[in-house]
């Protein structure tokens, strides 16, 4: 069972991804509000994949991406922003992250970019 | 600014909407029920409020994600859904080369005033068989 990390400032939005993620039998390894605690708990579960917000106090996402793929240059982050500008997008990708998903999103493309990702 | 975050407010909740005259005032808001609070800074900056009733925000939760949020889930909805369009509203704007950053969601819930700015337009989106919610922006200059 691949395990994931959900780091969102939301809870409704922590809530509505462990739901869709639950129902398909991955495992919500853990949850955090900002950047920092993404990096944090990161370190402390090794998670299989992270989704990722970019707009969150303490710090942002793409900021927490870069200290992350510093730790682990494998790392796969996926980011889900409400902030879908292209150079968003590009600044996302340059840190690391493997994906970027538009909020608000369809159940089943979080679901095509986290097989894609863990498959990759 | 303001026509931009009612274009991502129809387009996030993807249901036939009214939208009235946009309404100045100056210097104090009153917000009545559950308001949220999204800074804007770079090529444009000011302040954008999305604020309606409580009961409203539930019926929005249903509609979204199939049931109807209260308390403390329904506060980080609201939150989450000014972010999104807040969000959408920054993609429209870079569309049209115009740069924006947005800060995280303030909410606030309870009646109370704003105050800290110069002018504000009010613009009420009414939402079918929802009901109506208040895009709001507020400019120092």
């Amino acid at each position: 069972m691949h395990k994931i990390l959900v780091v969102d400032d939301a809870a409704f939005m922590r809530l509505m991804l462990k739901n869709i993620l639950s129902k398909q039998g991955y495992e919500i390894v853990g949850e955090a509000e900002n950047g920092l605690e993404a990096v944090e708990k990161y370190k402390a579960l090794s998670p299989d994949l992270v989704t990722m917000d970019i707009t969150m106090p303490v710090m942002e996402g793409v900021e927490a991406v870069r200290l992350i793929k510093q730790l682990d240059p494998n790392a796969k982050i996926i980011m889900c922003s409400a902030m879908g500008q292209q150079s968003m997008v590009v600044q996302s990708l340059q840190a690391g992250a493997r994906d970027f998903i538009v909020k608000p999103f369809q159940e089943e493309r979080v679901l095509e970019s986290i097989r894609k990702t863990l498959g990759a | 600014m303001l026509n931009s975050a009612i274009e991502s407010i129809k387009h996030i909740f993807s249901c036939p909407t009214r939208v009235d005259a946009p309404n100045l005032f100056d210097q104090t808001l009153i917000q009545s029920d559950v308001g949220v609070l999204i800074g804007i800074v770079g090529d444009m900056e000011g302040r954008l409020v999305i604020e309606g009733e409580s009961r409203i925000f539930t019926k929005l939760s249903e509609n979204m994600c199939g049931m109807p949020l209260e308390g403390e889930m329904l506060h980080s909805f609201v939150g989450e859904m000014a972010n999104m369009i807040a969000g959408n509203t920054s993609t429209l704007l870079s569309n049209r080369g115009k740069h924006i950053d947005i800060t995280p969601p303030t909410v606030m819930v309870g009646q109370l005033q704003l105050y800290g700015f110069k002018r504000g337009i009010r613009v009420t989106v009414h939402l079918e068989a929802v009901g109506p919610v208040n895009a709001i922006l507020l400019l120092q200059g």
